[in-house]
């Protein structure tokens, strides 16, 4: 067993996570199975911009708006069929991303997170005031109550996903080219790397999974409205996974999207007299991690550093120039 | 092909009002070793920072290889055969040494195994494969300035600038690096050189040229540019003419 190549291991345990809504068919537990398996699938794509390249993108709402919105314009309006609605929703938010990570990449540490975080402001507002998305009323979807087929298509969407994220950043020179950028951009010109180019490489493919991603979840829960699809709480439950589980690896948000989203469903389930205290406990266990665990979970688990280091990119409010 | 590598015609490079370089001209042949002095604040960084494209100069032509390549941009000057290093080391500190010289090696060699063998021929070259496996932010500034010049190895230039590489050293380990570029001149690289520690530039370089205010006042033979006039004026102050220029 130990000499089985590592893509074939994720391919086994995906196959494996496959056989569990066989198994486990009750409705209630579907939702759940498949809403752990979105959040995964938004937490490393999130980590692919933060923990590898050290740029926090706080609008990584859009990418997973744009997807849900494209998906069920294409669906409501259009009448196409699910499976390529969905996959357009993808090259919709990718297509998003190409055009708006041109000036927000430019911004560095702080300056990129508000920069991205108004662009997320703006697609919201958008997205309120047009006649096509139904403003705040949101849009409907033709209702498909299939919740197996719902959990197999996120699980591989989200597998496929993250084995294309192993291979590239993991695997491929991408990944190191890019934490190369994150650890010194003005450097990384010295060894012929184009940090314009690779961030915005590393930019599209952050956005194109977490579209289709959106587009799954439009589908699937059958509603969308700006709130639910490009509300701060998107991005942010995101953000907070993937910091808590670790920065820089592809495990650690797989944690951290799992144990947060158990947290938030046993707090939904007991105290949701208290929904206000969600909010608060979340930013007090993305204050504490950064505080505590800078590393994250997993960071600290494997004393790995590039938690730290991706923080302390992302969050500078200067960048110095060359001297 | 013409017989310089590099050659600069009246390259100024100006902040505002300041003239940081002031149409500064000068060749370097194929396999010399030129060094490039004079006191702080004379233009020599920036006279590096032209070449290796972070700086776009204001007036003057720069030609590599018989290329110009005026304003172009860092990565390309990489490609085609430029390599740095920097006086503030920029090492890429949460990687570790090895990844660090790999991911320069990905330049010349796209695919892994290949990129990797090359990181490990200049880990060897450059006497650092002990220490592969550690993080960059865990060496001594020795190893650092090593790392420097191992990762613009692994882009195999055909010139390399080098920025400081003994300042900050002790005899022992300045004597090291000294060694490790004169291996480098062997392999075939031309060497662009900025230093002030006179001991090493008058012993390895081919060849002298002194800024002073960002321009030129001097250039020719280490034994020359020691006795010329102006340089040691520049160095020690108008009227210290009769000092020897050896140890400015």
């Amino acid at each position: 067993m130990r000499g089985l190549p590592a893509w074939l291991w994720i391919l086994l345990v995906i196959a494996g996570v496959g056989l569990v809504p066989v198994v486990m068919t009750d409705a209630f537990f579907l939702r759940l199975f498949t809403e752990a398996l979105m959040w995964i699938g938004l937490a490393i794509t999130w980590d692919l911009m933060a923990g590898y390249v050290g740029y926090l993108n706080f609008g990584h709402g859009v990418s997973f708006g744009v997807g849900a919105y494209a998906t069920a314009l294409l669906i409501v309006n259009a009448g196409w069929p699910f499976e390529p609605a969905a996959a357009l929703g993808g090259v919709a938010a990718g297509l998003v991303a190409l055009i708006s990570g041109w000036p927000t990449l430019r911004l560095r540490g702080a300056y990129f997170a508000i920069g991205t975080w108004a662009l997320n402001r703006a697609v919201m507002q958008l997205a309120l005031v047009l006649d096509i998305t139904g403003g705040a009323d949101g849009m409907r979807l033709p209702a498909f109550l299939r919740p197996q087929f719902f959990s197999w298509v996120m699980l591989g969407v989200v597998g496929a996903t993250f084995l294309v994220l192993w291979l590239l950043l993991e695997q491929a020179p991408f990944g190191l080219k890019l934490k190369a950028i994150r650890e010194d951009e003005s450097g990384s010109l010295a060894i012929g790397l184009n940090p314009a180019k690779l961030k915005l490489q590393a930019y599209v493919l952050s956005a194109v999974p977490a579209g289709i991603i959106g587009g799954v979840y439009a589908y699937w829960i059958t509603f969308i409205d700006p709130a639910s699809t490009l509300g701060d709480l998107v991005t942010d439950q995101a953000v907070v996974m993937a910091i808590f589980g670790g920065l820089g690896t592809l495990i650690g948000p797989v944690i951290g999207a799992l144990l947060l989203f158990a947290f938030k469903t046993y707090f939904w389930a007991y105290l949701s007299d208290y929904q206000v205290l969600y909010l608060i406990i979340l930013g007090l266990a993305i204050a504490a991690t950064v505080f505590f665990l800078p590393d994250g979970f997993w960071g600290t688990v494997t004393r790995r550093r590039e938690g730290r280091r991706a923080l302390q990119k992302g969050m500078a409010l200067a960048h110095f120039p060359e001297k | 092909m013409s017989d310089h590598v590099l050659k600069l015609e009246s390259v100024s490079v100006a902040f505002g009002g300041l003239m940081a370089v002031d149409a500064v001209s000068f060749q370097v042949a194929a396999g010399e070793i030129v060094g490039l002095i004079g006191p702080n604040g004379a233009g020599k960084t920036t006279v590096f920072n032209a070449v290796s494209g972070y700086y776009k100069p204001t007036r003057g032509r720069i030609t590599f290889l018989g290329q110009d390549v005026t304003g172009h941009v860092p990565y390309e000057l990489a490609a085609k055969g430029i390599g740095r290093t920097f006086q503030v080391v920029k090492p890429f500190a949460g990687l570790s040494v090895l990844e660090n010289i790999l991911v320069a090696s990905y330049l010349r060699y796209p695919g892994q195994a290949a990129a990797r063998n090359k990181a490990w021929e200049v880990l060897k070259f450059t006497g650092l494969a002990e220490r592969a496996n550690i993080p960059a932010a865990g060496l001594t500034l020795a190893s650092r300035k090593r790392l420097e010049v191992g990762k613009a190895l692994a882009l195999e230039p055909k010139l390399l600038l080098l920025d400081e590489v003994v300042a900050g050293l002790n005899p022992t380990e300045a004597d090291q690096t000294v060694e490790l570029i004169l291996k480098v001149r062997e392999s075939g690289v031309t060497i662009l050189i900025v230093e002030h520690i006179m001991r090493v530039i008058m012993k390895i370089s081919s060849r002298i040229i002194v800024l002073n205010y960002g321009q030129l006042i001097a250039q020719g033979q280490p034994e020359e540019v020691a006795q010329d006039r102006r340089v040691i004026e520049a160095y020690l102050g108008e009227g210290s003419s009769a000092a020897n220029g050896s140890t400015p």
